[in-house]
């Protein structure tokens, strides 16, 4: 889930050769809510930056409305910009966008 | 030929106490001392019946030597004798005037051709003059100075009358010396006041009752009172603010029960109410006037307004200034966050999968490569333009000339460049010029829908001038948007002035004047 289209392109290209099966992409806050619900994905990966409500209140969302899937938080900026609020409402973990990777994801959704 | 110093007939008595009374109303009636002498001495010659008269004073800054300053002649042919007195300078002990100077005593020359010490014995002479006397004026400070009489026959001398003239030295002195501290008290008040109608600051003096003694010129033109219209009146009703008169009468009073001087010789700054009404703010010094009996108060005050807008318009441009280097920055974190970064991130995940797919899928690694190439292109450029925005090196380097042409060449509606210096210009002045160009332009380009616009920069009279002109839509405003009070901020830091003119019904017109040096 990330407004910049090329993104979600190239990530799901990667994270599909690396073994994942993406269910579903979302450009916005509410989007993202909207497809977590209905599409009930195992992980579901959230960009921090979005343009109509953030990462982090989409999680506490999630997270309040009984979604099993784990989430984890990416972005541009690094895990140092946010600090321990990055963890909140059972975020499984935070991973900066030109490092992502299947593994990447595996380890911290272990 | 000898005679007595008294004329023929009347009693001896009778003419002193005549010339008693005669010097006497000369001095109640007159106040200048230039006026007194040449009376005195007529008065005094007519009397007694003696042909001439003069008045010795210290020379002014020679104490020590004595000149002529005041003569009286029975008639004409005594006027070169006159003369060579005004022009004759003696020592103190020298001559007649000069011995009584030196014994305090007057002195009796019953013919002066026999005497040793009279430097002007042959002028009197030749004048026909003989007999001489001489008294001194003293009061209570000393001597003064020494009055002369010489008739055209030679006497004898006369206790009485030297007597009698010891007397009139001692009132002739007094008066003298009164009339000179008069004098000089008048000069000194006449000094006192023009420096308080001169003062550029208000200058207000009350009394122990706050009432008002003085209210100079520059107090009545910045309160609007005539001085002779409050004088008595108590200064709280006429210049303090209805809101503070309690606590300044509080005050007041404390000072004056304790002897605690809280206020007194410090700048203050209060309120000032004027005859109108009106508020403003003033800056205040008080002191009080060591005088025995009660004391005065001297208060200095000046209106402060301006000052005061002056200081907060610098607050003001200030805080302008910090605000937009904190959205400057914000503005370049957004920019580099959502052009450059997203770009290169997406650039990295995709090189990561050309290299997963460089063995088993040769095309596919291939097609990402070239699109991560197209992308690192764009990133570049994103960065490029970046830069340019915090500064344009070319500016710095090359000048302002090749800076506008490159603004022009990336402008996306024709400009010209109608004018340009032809030589480098002090570098703040070129920045200046650069951004106000640069956001001009923009503005016509985002705000005004503009299709052309025209630019130039002239050096002339010791000032740079910038216009910049564009065909669009008219109704721009330099005091909303914090764009261009940012430039009028900028210029104005360098003492220079931004003109806008823009009509709603099209066009706009930026004109920008920097003072050289």
């Amino acid at each position: 889930m990330d407004d910049d289209r090329r993104f979600r392109e190239i990530a799901r290209a990667l994270l599909e050769a690396e073994g994942f099966v993406v269910v579903g992409e979302a450009d916005g806050g509410e989007a993202a809510l909207a497809a977590a619900r209905e599409l009930e994905p195992d992980v579901v990966l959230l960009d921090v930056h979005l343009p109509d409500i953030d990462g982090f209140v989409v999680a506490e969302k999630l997270a309040a409305g009984g979604n099993r899937a784990a989430v984890v938080l990416t972005s541009t900026r690094d895990e140092s910009d946010f600090g321990p609020a990055l963890y909140r409402n059972g975020v499984r973990g935070f991973v900066p966008k030109n490092e992502l990777s299947a593994e990447r994801i595996a380890t911290l959704c272990r | 030929m000898s005679t007595t110093g008294l004329p023929e007939g009347g009693q001896a008595g009778d003419r002193f106490v005549a010339t008693e009374h005669a010097v006497a109303l000369i001095l109640g009636e007159t106040a200048l001392v230039a006026e007194a002498y040449p009376r005195i001495l007529e008065a005094i010659a007519n009397s007694l019946a003696w042909q001439f008269g003069a008045v010795w004073e210290t020379v002014p800054g020679a104490g020590n030597l004595l000149h002529c300053v005041e003569v009286w002649c029975s008639d004409e042919r005594l006027t070169e004798f006159a003369r060579e007195s005004r022009g004759t300078v003696l020592p103190v002990g020298t001559g007649l005037p000069g011995r009584v100077w030196l014994s305090g005593r007057p002195a009796w020359i019953d013919d002066v051709r026999g005497d040793t010490n009279f430097p002007r014995a042959h002028a009197a002479v030749t004048a026909g003059l003989h007999a001489a006397f001489c008294f001194p004026i003293q009061s209570a400070r000393g001597i003064t100075g020494a009055i002369e009489f010489l008739a055209n026959d030679s006497r004898h001398p006369d206790d009485e009358l030297l007597a009698t003239m010891e007397t009139l030295g001692s009132q002739i002195g007094q008066f003298v010396e009164r009339s000179r501290a008069e004098l000089a008290a008048h000069e000194r008040e006449a000094r006192l006041a023009g420096i308080l109608d001169s003062a550029l600051d208000c200058i207000i003096t009350i009394d122990d009752r706050g009432r008002v003694l003085e209210f100079n010129p520059a107090a009545e033109r910045t309160f609007g009172y005539r001085a002779d219209d409050i004088l008595g009146l108590e200064m709280a009703e006429l210049i303090v603010p209805p809101a503070l008169r309690e606590e300044h009468r509080r005050g007041f009073l404390h000072h004056l029960e304790s002897g605690e001087a809280r206020l007194l010789d410090r700048r203050i700054e209060i309120v000032g109410m004027r005859a109108d009404g009106t508020e403003f703010p003033v800056e205040l010094t008080i002191t009080r006037i060591p005088l025995p009996g009660r004391p005065l108060f001297t208060g200095f005050l000046r209106d402060i307004t301006e000052r005061k807008q002056a200081e907060q318009e610098l607050r003001a441009s200030r805080q302008r200034l910090v605000e937009a280097q904190d959205t400057e920055r914000r503005r370049l974190e957004r920019n580099l966050h959502d052009g450059a970064q997203q770009r290169l991130v997406s650039l990295a995940l995709a090189l990561r999968l050309a290299r997963e797919r460089a063995v088993g899928a040769p095309k596919e690694a291939r097609d990402l490569l070239e699109q991560a190439a197209e992308e690192l292109t764009l990133a570049l450029g994103d960065l490029r333009e970046l830069a340019r925005g915090i500064h344009p090196a070319i500016l710095t380097e090359r000048g302002l000339g090749p800076a506008l042409d490159a603004v022009v060449a990336r402008s996306s509606f024709p400009v010209e460049l109608v004018a340009l210096p032809a030589e480098r210009l002090p570098e703040p002045i070129e920045a200046a010029a650069y951004y106000v160009i640069c956001e001009a332009l923009a503005n016509a380009a985002k705000h005004a829908n503009a299709s052309a616009a025209t630019v130039g920069v002239v050096r002339s009279d010791g000032r740079v001038v910038v216009e910049i002109a564009d065909d669009g839509i008219g109704g721009a405003d330099a005091t909303k948007g914090s764009g261009l009070r940012g430039l009028a901020d900028r210029v104005e830091a360098l003492d220079g002035a931004l003109e806008l003119e823009s009509e709603p019904t099209g066009g706009t017109r930026l004109r920008v004047e920097i003072p050289l040096g």
